[in-house]
Protein backbone atom coordinates (compact mmCIF):
# COMPACT_ATOMS: atom_id res chain seq x y z
CA UNK A 1 0.00 0.00 0.00
CA UNK A 2 2.83 2.41 0.81
CA UNK A 3 4.20 1.76 -2.70
CA UNK A 4 0.88 2.80 -4.17
CA UNK A 5 0.63 5.97 -2.08
CA UNK A 6 4.19 6.83 -3.10
CA UNK A 7 3.25 6.29 -6.73
CA UNK A 8 0.19 8.54 -6.36
CA UNK A 9 2.24 11.31 -4.76
CA UNK A 10 4.82 10.95 -7.54
CA UNK A 11 2.04 11.32 -10.12
CA UNK A 12 1.09 14.63 -8.53
CA UNK A 13 4.64 15.91 -8.19
CA UNK A 14 5.57 15.10 -11.79
CA UNK A 15 2.94 17.31 -13.40
CA UNK A 16 2.50 21.04 -13.17
CA UNK A 17 -1.22 21.08 -12.21
CA UNK A 18 -0.74 20.96 -8.43
CA UNK A 19 1.75 23.80 -8.71
CA UNK A 20 -0.87 26.04 -10.32
CA UNK A 21 -3.42 25.11 -7.67
CA UNK A 22 -0.88 25.86 -4.92
CA UNK A 23 -0.27 29.29 -6.44
CA UNK A 24 -4.04 29.76 -6.56
CA UNK A 25 -4.32 28.89 -2.86
CA UNK A 26 -1.57 31.38 -1.97
CA UNK A 27 -3.21 34.09 -4.07
CA UNK A 28 -6.52 33.49 -2.31
CA UNK A 29 -4.75 34.10 1.03
CA UNK A 30 -3.22 37.26 -0.38
CA UNK A 31 -6.70 38.48 -1.34
CA UNK A 32 -8.60 37.31 1.73
CA UNK A 33 -6.18 38.33 4.46
CA UNK A 34 -6.35 42.13 3.99
CA UNK A 35 -10.14 41.89 3.74
CA UNK A 36 -10.39 39.86 6.95
CA UNK A 37 -7.95 42.20 8.70
CA UNK A 38 -10.14 45.17 7.77
CA UNK A 39 -13.22 43.24 8.96
CA UNK A 40 -11.50 42.57 12.29
CA UNK A 41 -10.71 46.22 12.87
CA UNK A 42 -14.17 47.39 11.85
CA UNK A 43 -16.17 44.93 13.96
CA UNK A 44 -13.95 45.06 17.05
CA UNK A 45 -14.21 48.86 16.92
CA UNK A 46 -18.01 48.47 17.07
CA UNK A 47 -18.83 48.96 13.39
CA UNK A 48 -20.05 45.39 12.91
CA UNK A 49 -23.74 46.18 12.75
CA UNK A 50 -23.47 47.96 9.43
CA UNK A 51 -21.85 44.78 8.00
CA UNK A 52 -24.37 42.45 9.66
CA UNK A 53 -21.69 40.98 11.93
CA UNK A 54 -23.18 40.96 15.42
CA UNK A 55 -23.19 38.94 18.65
CA UNK A 56 -20.64 36.15 19.07
CA UNK A 57 -19.36 36.63 15.55
CA UNK A 58 -18.33 40.22 16.29
CA UNK A 59 -16.12 39.29 19.25
CA UNK A 60 -12.35 39.62 18.97
CA UNK A 61 -11.70 35.84 19.24
CA UNK A 62 -14.27 35.04 16.53
CA UNK A 63 -12.77 37.65 14.23
CA UNK A 64 -9.27 36.40 15.01
CA UNK A 65 -10.40 32.87 14.09
CA UNK A 66 -11.67 34.24 10.79
CA UNK A 67 -8.37 36.04 10.19
CA UNK A 68 -6.28 32.95 10.99
CA UNK A 69 -8.20 30.91 8.40
CA UNK A 70 -7.93 33.46 5.60
CA UNK A 71 -8.01 31.95 2.12
CA UNK A 72 -9.95 28.93 3.26
CA UNK A 73 -12.89 29.51 0.93
CA UNK A 74 -10.91 29.15 -2.32
CA UNK A 75 -8.27 26.92 -0.72
CA UNK A 76 -10.89 24.22 -0.14
CA UNK A 77 -11.97 24.52 -3.76
CA UNK A 78 -8.40 23.99 -4.92
CA UNK A 79 -7.76 20.89 -2.81
CA UNK A 80 -11.06 19.46 -4.01
CA UNK A 81 -9.94 20.06 -7.61
CA UNK A 82 -6.67 18.23 -6.89
CA UNK A 83 -8.68 15.29 -5.56
CA UNK A 84 -10.84 15.29 -8.69
CA UNK A 85 -7.85 15.52 -11.03
CA UNK A 86 -6.12 12.62 -9.26
CA UNK A 87 -8.86 10.36 -10.58
CA UNK A 88 -10.09 11.98 -13.80
CA UNK A 89 -6.54 12.45 -15.15
CA UNK A 90 -6.32 8.64 -15.31
CA UNK A 91 -9.21 8.58 -17.74
CA UNK A 92 -8.46 11.83 -19.57
CA UNK A 93 -4.88 10.76 -20.32
CA UNK A 94 -5.80 7.06 -20.60
CA UNK A 95 -3.35 6.11 -17.87
CA UNK A 96 -6.01 4.06 -16.06
CA UNK A 97 -4.90 1.09 -18.17
CA UNK A 98 -1.29 1.40 -17.01
CA UNK A 99 -2.35 1.98 -13.42
CA UNK A 100 -4.63 -1.04 -13.24
CA UNK A 101 -2.09 -3.25 -15.03
CA UNK A 102 0.45 -2.45 -12.31
CA UNK A 103 -2.20 -2.97 -9.61
CA UNK A 104 -5.14 -5.13 -10.64
CA UNK A 105 -6.65 -4.69 -7.14
CA UNK A 106 -8.54 -1.54 -7.99
CA UNK A 107 -9.82 -0.89 -4.48
CA UNK A 108 -6.21 -0.58 -3.37
CA UNK A 109 -5.62 2.04 -6.07
CA UNK A 110 -8.62 4.12 -4.99
CA UNK A 111 -7.77 3.81 -1.29
CA UNK A 112 -4.18 4.90 -1.97
CA UNK A 113 -5.54 7.87 -3.90
CA UNK A 114 -7.68 8.75 -0.86
CA UNK A 115 -4.65 8.52 1.43
CA UNK A 116 -2.44 10.54 -0.92
CA UNK A 117 -5.23 13.12 -1.25
CA UNK A 118 -5.54 13.43 2.54
CA UNK A 119 -1.78 13.92 2.86
CA UNK A 120 -1.94 16.60 0.22
CA UNK A 121 -4.90 18.28 1.92
CA UNK A 122 -2.86 18.26 5.13
CA UNK A 123 0.12 19.83 3.35
CA UNK A 124 -2.08 22.60 1.90
CA UNK A 125 -3.56 23.25 5.36
CA UNK A 126 -0.12 23.32 6.95
CA UNK A 127 1.37 25.81 4.50
CA UNK A 128 -1.64 28.13 4.42
CA UNK A 129 -1.98 27.98 8.21
CA UNK A 130 1.68 28.78 8.81
CA UNK A 131 1.33 31.82 6.54
CA UNK A 132 -1.92 32.88 8.23
CA UNK A 133 -0.45 32.41 11.69
CA UNK A 134 2.59 34.51 10.90
CA UNK A 135 0.69 37.31 9.21
CA UNK A 136 -2.28 37.18 11.63
CA UNK A 137 -0.19 37.19 14.80
CA UNK A 138 1.89 40.08 13.50
CA UNK A 139 -1.23 42.06 12.55
CA UNK A 140 -3.00 41.47 15.88
CA UNK A 141 0.08 42.18 17.98
CA UNK A 142 0.78 45.40 16.10
CA UNK A 143 -2.83 46.48 16.77
CA UNK A 144 -2.43 45.82 20.53
CA UNK A 145 -4.84 42.85 20.69
CA UNK A 146 -2.18 40.27 21.47
CA UNK A 147 -2.07 37.17 19.22
CA UNK A 148 -5.31 35.70 20.71
CA UNK A 149 -3.83 32.24 19.96
CA UNK A 150 -4.62 31.14 23.51
CA UNK A 151 -8.36 31.45 22.81
CA UNK A 152 -10.11 28.11 22.35
CA UNK A 153 -12.28 29.60 19.65
CA UNK A 154 -9.17 30.36 17.57
CA UNK A 155 -7.61 26.93 18.15
CA UNK A 156 -10.91 25.28 17.32
CA UNK A 157 -11.12 27.18 14.03
CA UNK A 158 -7.61 26.05 13.06
CA UNK A 159 -8.42 22.41 13.77
CA UNK A 160 -11.77 22.51 11.97
CA UNK A 161 -9.98 24.15 9.08
CA UNK A 162 -7.66 21.11 8.95
CA UNK A 163 -10.66 18.83 8.99
CA UNK A 164 -12.26 20.79 6.16
CA UNK A 165 -9.11 20.49 4.03
CA UNK A 166 -8.90 16.73 4.56
CA UNK A 167 -12.60 16.13 3.88
CA UNK A 168 -12.80 18.27 0.75
CA UNK A 169 -9.75 16.59 -0.81
CA UNK A 170 -11.27 13.17 -0.13
CA UNK A 171 -14.62 14.40 -1.45
CA UNK A 172 -12.79 15.49 -4.62
CA UNK A 173 -11.47 11.94 -5.13
CA UNK A 174 -15.00 10.63 -4.55
CA UNK A 175 -16.50 13.03 -7.12
CA UNK A 176 -13.77 12.06 -9.59
CA UNK A 177 -14.65 8.38 -9.32
CA UNK A 178 -18.34 9.16 -9.78
CA UNK A 179 -17.87 11.52 -12.74
CA UNK A 180 -14.83 10.30 -14.65
CA UNK A 181 -15.22 12.93 -17.38
CA UNK A 182 -12.64 15.52 -16.33
CA UNK A 183 -14.41 18.65 -17.53
CA UNK A 184 -17.76 17.39 -16.28
CA UNK A 185 -16.41 16.62 -12.81
CA UNK A 186 -14.53 19.93 -12.44
CA UNK A 187 -17.48 22.03 -13.58
CA UNK A 188 -20.03 20.12 -11.49
CA UNK A 189 -17.92 20.33 -8.34
CA UNK A 190 -17.05 24.01 -8.81
CA UNK A 191 -20.68 24.93 -9.38
CA UNK A 192 -21.77 22.91 -6.34
CA UNK A 193 -19.15 24.61 -4.22
CA UNK A 194 -19.15 28.21 -5.46
CA UNK A 195 -22.67 28.92 -6.61
CA UNK A 196 -24.31 26.24 -4.54
CA UNK A 197 -24.11 27.90 -1.13
CA UNK A 198 -25.78 31.14 -2.14
CA UNK A 199 -28.49 29.51 -4.26
CA UNK A 200 -29.24 27.02 -1.50
CA UNK A 201 -29.33 29.81 1.10
CA UNK A 202 -31.92 31.73 -0.90
CA UNK A 203 -33.95 28.60 -1.67
CA UNK A 204 -34.15 27.67 2.00
CA UNK A 205 -35.02 31.23 2.96
CA UNK A 206 -37.96 31.14 0.54
CA UNK A 207 -38.94 27.71 1.79
CA UNK A 208 -38.84 28.81 5.42
CA UNK A 209 -41.01 31.90 4.82
CA UNK A 210 -43.45 29.83 2.77
CA UNK A 211 -43.73 27.20 5.51
CA UNK A 212 -43.46 29.94 8.15
CA UNK A 213 -40.84 27.92 10.01
CA UNK A 214 -37.29 28.96 10.97
CA UNK A 215 -36.41 25.32 11.67
CA UNK A 216 -36.46 24.55 7.94
CA UNK A 217 -33.40 26.78 7.52
CA UNK A 218 -31.33 24.33 9.51
CA UNK A 219 -31.80 21.76 6.74
CA UNK A 220 -29.39 23.76 4.57
CA UNK A 221 -26.81 21.53 6.13
CA UNK A 222 -27.64 18.75 3.70
CA UNK A 223 -25.81 20.76 1.04
CA UNK A 224 -22.05 19.96 1.20
CA UNK A 225 -20.84 23.53 0.84
CA UNK A 226 -23.35 24.75 3.41
CA UNK A 227 -22.35 21.93 5.76
CA UNK A 228 -18.75 23.02 5.42
CA UNK A 229 -19.68 26.61 6.23
CA UNK A 230 -21.72 25.54 9.26
CA UNK A 231 -18.91 23.30 10.47
CA UNK A 232 -16.41 26.16 10.61
CA UNK A 233 -18.81 28.82 11.90
CA UNK A 234 -18.40 29.41 15.64
CA UNK A 235 -21.26 30.10 18.02
CA UNK A 236 -24.93 29.14 18.17
CA UNK A 237 -27.67 30.45 15.92
CA UNK A 238 -31.31 29.62 15.41
CA UNK A 239 -30.69 29.64 11.66
CA UNK A 240 -28.06 26.89 11.64
CA UNK A 241 -27.61 23.53 13.34
CA UNK A 242 -24.53 23.04 15.57
CA UNK A 243 -21.11 22.73 13.92
CA UNK A 244 -20.84 19.00 14.46
CA UNK A 245 -23.93 18.35 12.35
CA UNK A 246 -22.13 20.06 9.48
CA UNK A 247 -19.03 17.96 10.15
CA UNK A 248 -21.05 14.72 10.17
CA UNK A 249 -22.85 15.59 6.95
CA UNK A 250 -19.56 16.41 5.24
CA UNK A 251 -17.86 13.23 6.43
CA UNK A 252 -20.95 11.35 5.29
CA UNK A 253 -20.66 12.79 1.78
CA UNK A 254 -16.95 12.01 1.61
CA UNK A 255 -17.53 8.42 2.74
CA UNK A 256 -20.55 7.87 0.49
CA UNK A 257 -18.88 9.23 -2.65
CA UNK A 258 -15.68 7.34 -1.84
CA UNK A 259 -17.46 4.02 -1.32
CA UNK A 260 -19.83 4.32 -4.30
CA UNK A 261 -16.91 5.45 -6.48
CA UNK A 262 -14.83 2.52 -5.27
CA UNK A 263 -17.58 0.02 -6.08
CA UNK A 264 -18.11 1.59 -9.52
CA UNK A 265 -14.39 1.52 -10.25
CA UNK A 266 -14.13 -2.16 -9.35
CA UNK A 267 -16.78 -3.07 -11.92
CA UNK A 268 -15.96 -0.58 -14.65
CA UNK A 269 -14.60 -1.82 -17.99
CA UNK A 270 -11.43 0.09 -18.86
CA UNK A 271 -11.25 0.53 -22.62
CA UNK B 1 13.56 -24.96 -22.56
CA UNK B 2 16.42 -27.39 -22.23
CA UNK B 3 17.87 -26.31 -18.88
CA UNK B 4 15.79 -28.97 -17.11
CA UNK B 5 15.16 -26.65 -14.18
CA UNK B 6 12.11 -26.73 -11.96
CA UNK B 7 10.13 -24.08 -13.83
CA UNK B 8 7.45 -25.78 -15.91
CA UNK B 9 7.14 -24.53 -19.45
CA UNK B 10 3.45 -23.78 -19.05
CA UNK B 11 4.34 -21.14 -16.48
CA UNK B 12 4.12 -18.60 -19.27
CA UNK B 13 1.36 -20.20 -21.29
CA UNK B 14 -1.75 -18.19 -22.07
CA UNK B 15 -5.01 -20.13 -22.08
CA UNK B 16 -8.23 -18.53 -23.25
CA UNK B 17 -11.26 -20.71 -22.64
CA UNK B 18 -14.84 -20.06 -23.65
CA UNK B 19 -14.28 -16.32 -23.37
CA UNK B 20 -17.39 -14.26 -24.11
CA UNK B 21 -18.16 -10.54 -23.87
CA UNK B 22 -21.66 -9.28 -24.43
CA UNK B 23 -21.91 -5.50 -24.65
CA UNK B 24 -25.32 -3.89 -24.63
CA UNK B 25 -25.90 -4.32 -28.35
CA UNK B 26 -22.93 -6.31 -29.55
CA UNK B 27 -21.59 -9.78 -28.86
CA UNK B 28 -17.97 -8.62 -29.11
CA UNK B 29 -16.35 -11.96 -28.25
CA UNK B 30 -18.23 -15.22 -28.63
CA UNK B 31 -17.08 -18.41 -26.83
CA UNK B 32 -13.44 -17.91 -27.86
CA UNK B 33 -10.81 -20.50 -26.92
CA UNK B 34 -7.13 -20.68 -27.87
CA UNK B 35 -3.69 -21.17 -26.32
CA UNK B 36 -0.46 -19.24 -26.73
CA UNK B 37 2.83 -21.09 -26.22
CA UNK B 38 6.05 -19.73 -24.68
CA UNK B 39 9.15 -19.33 -26.83
CA UNK B 40 7.21 -18.30 -29.91
CA UNK B 41 5.74 -15.16 -31.38
CA UNK B 42 2.00 -15.58 -31.80
CA UNK B 43 0.16 -13.26 -34.15
CA UNK B 44 -3.41 -12.44 -33.11
CA UNK B 45 -5.20 -11.56 -36.31
CA UNK B 46 -8.65 -10.45 -37.26
CA UNK B 47 -10.49 -7.79 -39.22
CA UNK B 48 -11.33 -4.50 -37.52
CA UNK B 49 -14.04 -5.05 -34.94
CA UNK B 50 -13.31 -8.78 -34.66
CA UNK B 51 -12.85 -8.50 -30.89
CA UNK B 52 -9.03 -8.58 -30.67
CA UNK B 53 -8.68 -5.63 -28.30
CA UNK B 54 -11.61 -6.75 -26.13
CA UNK B 55 -10.04 -10.20 -25.82
CA UNK B 56 -6.65 -8.79 -24.80
CA UNK B 57 -8.31 -6.47 -22.27
CA UNK B 58 -10.24 -9.37 -20.75
CA UNK B 59 -6.97 -11.31 -20.50
CA UNK B 60 -5.55 -8.39 -18.50
CA UNK B 61 -8.58 -7.92 -16.24
CA UNK B 62 -9.36 -4.49 -17.67
CA UNK B 63 -12.67 -5.69 -19.09
CA UNK B 64 -14.82 -8.19 -17.20
CA UNK B 65 -15.83 -11.22 -19.31
CA UNK B 66 -19.51 -12.13 -19.52
CA UNK B 67 -18.44 -15.79 -19.48
CA UNK B 68 -15.30 -17.89 -19.76
CA UNK B 69 -11.79 -17.49 -18.41
CA UNK B 70 -8.39 -16.25 -19.54
CA UNK B 71 -5.30 -17.32 -17.62
CA UNK B 72 -1.58 -16.68 -17.77
CA UNK B 73 0.48 -19.54 -16.35
CA UNK B 74 -2.73 -20.99 -14.94
CA UNK B 75 -3.73 -17.88 -13.02
CA UNK B 76 -6.08 -15.03 -13.81
CA UNK B 77 -4.34 -11.66 -14.09
CA UNK B 78 -5.58 -10.25 -10.75
CA UNK B 79 -4.35 -13.42 -9.04
CA UNK B 80 -0.73 -12.76 -10.07
CA UNK B 81 1.20 -11.55 -7.03
CA UNK B 82 3.48 -9.14 -8.86
CA UNK B 83 1.76 -8.81 -12.23
CA UNK B 84 4.38 -6.61 -13.92
CA UNK B 85 7.07 -9.21 -13.18
CA UNK B 86 4.99 -11.79 -15.06
CA UNK B 87 3.25 -9.86 -17.80
CA UNK B 88 4.12 -6.77 -19.81
CA UNK B 89 1.43 -5.21 -21.97
CA UNK B 90 1.40 -2.49 -24.61
CA UNK B 91 -2.18 -1.54 -25.24
CA UNK B 92 -2.43 1.92 -26.73
CA UNK B 93 0.14 4.43 -27.87
CA UNK B 94 -1.28 7.41 -26.06
CA UNK B 95 -1.36 6.17 -22.48
CA UNK B 96 0.75 8.63 -20.52
CA UNK B 97 0.00 12.02 -18.96
CA UNK B 98 0.82 14.59 -21.64
CA UNK B 99 2.59 16.89 -19.18
CA UNK B 100 4.78 14.21 -17.64
CA UNK B 101 8.26 13.30 -18.90
CA UNK B 102 8.93 9.84 -20.27
CA UNK B 103 11.26 8.87 -17.44
CA UNK B 104 8.79 10.07 -14.78
CA UNK B 105 6.01 8.08 -16.45
CA UNK B 106 8.11 4.94 -15.96
CA UNK B 107 9.10 5.90 -12.40
CA UNK B 108 5.45 6.23 -11.42
CA UNK B 109 4.85 2.66 -12.64
CA UNK B 110 8.00 1.41 -10.86
CA UNK B 111 6.78 2.95 -7.61
CA UNK B 112 3.33 1.36 -7.93
CA UNK B 113 4.73 -2.06 -8.81
CA UNK B 114 7.46 -1.97 -6.16
CA UNK B 115 10.20 -2.20 -8.80
CA UNK B 116 13.58 -0.53 -8.22
CA UNK B 117 13.73 3.00 -9.58
CA UNK B 118 16.69 2.36 -11.89
CA UNK B 119 14.55 -0.08 -13.89
CA UNK B 120 13.00 3.03 -15.47
CA UNK B 121 16.38 4.12 -16.84
CA UNK B 122 17.25 0.59 -17.97
CA UNK B 123 13.94 0.09 -19.78
CA UNK B 124 14.27 3.46 -21.50
CA UNK B 125 17.76 2.52 -22.69
CA UNK B 126 16.44 -0.84 -23.90
CA UNK B 127 14.08 0.87 -26.38
CA UNK B 128 16.58 3.59 -27.33
CA UNK B 129 14.66 6.47 -25.76
CA UNK B 130 17.33 7.68 -23.30
CA UNK B 131 17.95 10.95 -25.20
CA UNK B 132 14.23 11.85 -24.82
CA UNK B 133 13.99 10.80 -21.16
CA UNK B 134 13.34 14.28 -19.84
CA UNK B 135 11.08 15.42 -22.64
CA UNK B 136 7.36 15.67 -21.94
CA UNK B 137 5.09 13.02 -23.42
CA UNK B 138 3.18 15.54 -25.54
CA UNK B 139 6.40 16.22 -27.46
CA UNK B 140 6.86 12.56 -28.42
CA UNK B 141 6.26 11.29 -31.95
CA UNK B 142 3.92 8.34 -32.43
CA UNK B 143 6.91 6.03 -32.78
CA UNK B 144 8.45 7.35 -29.55
CA UNK B 145 5.16 6.87 -27.71
CA UNK B 146 5.07 3.28 -28.94
CA UNK B 147 8.63 2.73 -27.70
CA UNK B 148 7.76 4.24 -24.32
CA UNK B 149 4.84 1.81 -24.11
CA UNK B 150 7.23 -1.09 -24.75
CA UNK B 151 9.65 0.29 -22.14
CA UNK B 152 6.78 0.33 -19.63
CA UNK B 153 5.95 -3.29 -20.50
CA UNK B 154 9.59 -4.34 -20.00
CA UNK B 155 10.00 -2.72 -16.55
CA UNK B 156 9.39 -5.96 -14.67
CA UNK B 157 11.41 -8.11 -17.13
CA UNK B 158 8.24 -10.19 -17.73
CA UNK B 159 8.06 -13.68 -19.24
CA UNK B 160 4.87 -12.82 -21.10
CA UNK B 161 4.50 -9.91 -23.52
CA UNK B 162 1.12 -8.82 -24.86
CA UNK B 163 1.05 -6.13 -27.54
CA UNK B 164 -1.98 -4.58 -29.25
CA UNK B 165 -1.08 -3.25 -32.72
CA UNK B 166 2.50 -2.33 -31.74
CA UNK B 167 3.51 -1.47 -35.30
CA UNK B 168 0.97 1.36 -35.57
CA UNK B 169 2.72 4.63 -36.20
CA UNK B 170 6.19 3.13 -36.57
CA UNK B 171 8.32 3.98 -39.59
CA UNK B 172 9.93 1.14 -41.61
CA UNK B 173 13.08 1.32 -39.47
CA UNK B 174 10.95 1.19 -36.31
CA UNK B 175 8.99 -1.78 -37.60
CA UNK B 176 12.20 -3.65 -38.37
CA UNK B 177 13.51 -2.82 -34.89
CA UNK B 178 10.28 -4.08 -33.33
CA UNK B 179 10.43 -7.33 -35.33
CA UNK B 180 13.99 -8.05 -34.16
CA UNK B 181 13.12 -7.07 -30.60
CA UNK B 182 10.09 -9.36 -30.33
CA UNK B 183 11.81 -12.28 -32.06
CA UNK B 184 14.71 -11.96 -29.62
CA UNK B 185 12.32 -11.98 -26.65
CA UNK B 186 10.62 -15.13 -27.94
CA UNK B 187 14.01 -16.75 -28.53
CA UNK B 188 14.74 -16.20 -24.82
CA UNK B 189 11.76 -18.43 -24.07
CA UNK B 190 9.21 -15.70 -23.43
CA UNK B 191 5.62 -15.75 -24.61
CA UNK B 192 4.88 -13.01 -27.14
CA UNK B 193 1.29 -12.34 -28.23
CA UNK B 194 0.93 -9.59 -30.85
CA UNK B 195 -2.30 -8.40 -32.37
CA UNK B 196 -2.11 -6.80 -35.77
CA UNK B 197 -3.84 -6.34 -39.06
CA UNK B 198 -0.56 -5.86 -40.95
CA UNK B 199 -0.46 -9.33 -42.50
CA UNK B 200 2.77 -9.03 -44.46
CA UNK B 201 4.51 -7.93 -41.26
CA UNK B 202 2.95 -10.83 -39.36
CA UNK B 203 4.20 -13.31 -41.94
CA UNK B 204 7.74 -12.09 -41.22
CA UNK B 205 7.27 -11.96 -37.44
CA UNK B 206 4.93 -14.69 -36.23
CA UNK B 207 5.62 -18.36 -35.60
CA UNK B 208 1.99 -19.12 -34.74
CA UNK B 209 -1.23 -17.34 -35.60
CA UNK B 210 -4.64 -17.14 -33.99
CA UNK B 211 -7.19 -15.80 -36.48
CA UNK B 212 -10.55 -14.56 -35.24
CA UNK B 213 -13.50 -12.95 -36.97
CA UNK B 214 -16.80 -11.69 -35.58
CA UNK B 215 -15.63 -12.62 -32.08
CA UNK B 216 -15.06 -16.28 -32.92
CA UNK B 217 -11.99 -18.42 -33.58
CA UNK B 218 -11.43 -19.07 -37.28
CA UNK B 219 -8.08 -20.86 -37.28
CA UNK B 220 -5.16 -21.44 -34.92
CA UNK B 221 -1.75 -22.99 -35.53
CA UNK B 222 1.78 -22.49 -36.82
CA UNK B 223 1.88 -20.05 -39.75
CA UNK B 224 3.15 -22.70 -42.20
CA UNK B 225 0.41 -25.10 -41.19
CA UNK B 226 -2.35 -22.52 -41.48
CA UNK B 227 -1.13 -21.51 -44.92
CA UNK B 228 -0.62 -25.18 -45.86
CA UNK B 229 -4.22 -25.93 -44.94
CA UNK B 230 -5.16 -23.85 -47.93
CA UNK B 231 -2.87 -25.93 -50.22
CA UNK B 232 -5.55 -26.30 -52.85
CA UNK B 233 -4.96 -22.69 -53.70
CA UNK B 234 -1.32 -23.24 -54.77
CA UNK B 235 -1.04 -22.01 -58.35
CA UNK B 236 1.58 -22.03 -61.10
CA UNK B 237 2.34 -18.88 -63.04
CA UNK B 238 3.49 -19.24 -66.63
CA UNK B 239 4.59 -16.71 -69.20
CA UNK B 240 4.62 -17.87 -72.77
CA UNK B 241 4.19 -16.38 -76.25
CA UNK B 242 2.01 -19.42 -77.12
CA UNK B 243 -0.68 -19.11 -74.44
CA UNK B 244 -3.46 -20.58 -76.55
CA UNK B 245 -1.53 -23.74 -77.42
CA UNK B 246 -0.59 -24.34 -73.80
CA UNK B 247 -4.16 -23.76 -72.59
CA UNK B 248 -5.43 -26.26 -75.15
CA UNK B 249 -2.79 -28.83 -74.16
CA UNK B 250 -3.57 -28.42 -70.43
CA UNK B 251 -7.32 -28.68 -71.00
CA UNK B 252 -6.91 -32.43 -71.40
CA UNK B 253 -5.91 -32.75 -67.71
CA UNK B 254 -7.40 -31.53 -64.39
CA UNK B 255 -5.85 -28.08 -64.73
CA UNK B 256 -7.76 -24.79 -64.55
CA UNK B 257 -6.29 -21.86 -66.45
CA UNK B 258 -6.88 -18.15 -66.00
CA UNK B 259 -5.11 -15.13 -67.40
CA UNK B 260 -3.99 -12.47 -64.92
CA UNK B 261 -3.92 -8.73 -65.50
CA UNK B 262 -0.31 -8.84 -66.78
CA UNK B 263 -1.08 -11.48 -69.40
CA UNK B 264 0.49 -14.37 -67.47
CA UNK B 265 -1.35 -17.70 -67.15
CA UNK B 266 -2.39 -18.72 -63.61
CA UNK B 267 -2.73 -22.49 -63.58
CA UNK B 268 -4.39 -24.37 -60.73
CA UNK B 269 -4.90 -28.06 -60.04
CA UNK B 270 -1.49 -29.24 -61.26
CA UNK B 271 2.10 -28.68 -60.05
CA UNK B 272 4.90 -26.90 -61.86
CA UNK B 273 6.71 -30.06 -63.17
CA UNK B 274 3.47 -31.24 -64.77
CA UNK B 275 2.99 -27.90 -66.51
CA UNK B 276 6.61 -28.03 -67.73
CA UNK B 277 6.18 -31.55 -69.09
CA UNK B 278 2.94 -30.69 -70.88
CA UNK B 279 4.58 -27.62 -72.40
CA UNK B 280 7.59 -29.64 -73.61
CA UNK B 281 5.34 -32.29 -75.17
CA UNK B 282 3.26 -29.64 -76.91
CA UNK B 283 6.39 -27.79 -78.07
CA UNK B 284 5.43 -24.61 -76.25
CA UNK B 285 8.15 -22.08 -75.44
CA UNK B 286 8.15 -20.98 -71.73
CA UNK B 287 9.57 -17.69 -70.42
CA UNK B 288 8.56 -18.17 -66.80
CA UNK B 289 7.39 -21.10 -64.67
CA UNK B 290 6.79 -20.23 -60.99
CA UNK B 291 4.93 -21.92 -58.14
CA UNK B 292 2.83 -19.33 -56.30
CA UNK B 293 2.20 -20.30 -52.68
CA UNK B 294 -0.63 -18.50 -50.96
CA UNK B 295 0.65 -15.96 -48.43
CA UNK B 296 -0.83 -15.17 -45.05
CA UNK B 297 -2.79 -12.31 -46.54
CA UNK B 298 -4.61 -14.47 -49.05
CA UNK B 299 -5.31 -17.19 -46.49
CA UNK B 300 -6.57 -14.59 -44.03
CA UNK B 301 -8.87 -12.97 -46.58
CA UNK B 302 -10.28 -16.33 -47.64
CA UNK B 303 -10.80 -17.47 -44.04
CA UNK B 304 -12.46 -14.28 -42.87
CA UNK B 305 -14.42 -13.52 -46.05
CA UNK B 306 -17.92 -12.36 -45.22
CA UNK B 307 -17.20 -12.19 -41.49
CA UNK B 308 -15.42 -8.85 -41.46
CA UNK B 309 -16.66 -5.39 -40.88
CA UNK B 310 -19.08 -3.56 -38.70
CA UNK B 311 -21.36 -5.51 -36.44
Amino acid sequence: MSNLVRSELLKIRTTSTWWWLAIGALLSIAMAFPLNAWLFNTTVDGGGEELGVVGDAASAPAQAANLYTSGQYLGLLFVMLIGILMVTNEFFHQTATTTFLATPRRSAVIVSKLIAASLLGFAFWLVTTVIDLGAGAAFLALNDHGTLLGEWEVQRALLLNLMAYAIWTVLGVGIGTLITNQLGAVITASVLYLIGTQVIGVLFLLLSSWLDSMAVLKWQVIWPAAASQIMITPGESEMYPPWWVGALVLVGYALASGIVGLLLTRRRDIS
Amino acid sequence: MSDGQSRPTNDAQIVVSGLTKQYRNVLAVNNLSFTVAPGRVTGFLGPNGAGKTTTLRMLLNLVTPTAGTATIGGRRYPELTEPLRHVGAVLEASSAHKGRTGINHLRVICAAAGLPRQRADEALALVGLTPAAKRKFKGYSLGMKQRLGIAAAMLGDPRVLILDEPANGLDPEGIRWMRGFLKALAAEGRTVLVSSHLLSEMQLLADDVVIIAAGQLVRQGPVEQVIGSMAQSVRVRVRTPQAEELTRALAEGPATVETDEHGALMIGGVDAPTVGRVALTAGVELHELTTERPDLERVFLELTAGKAGIR
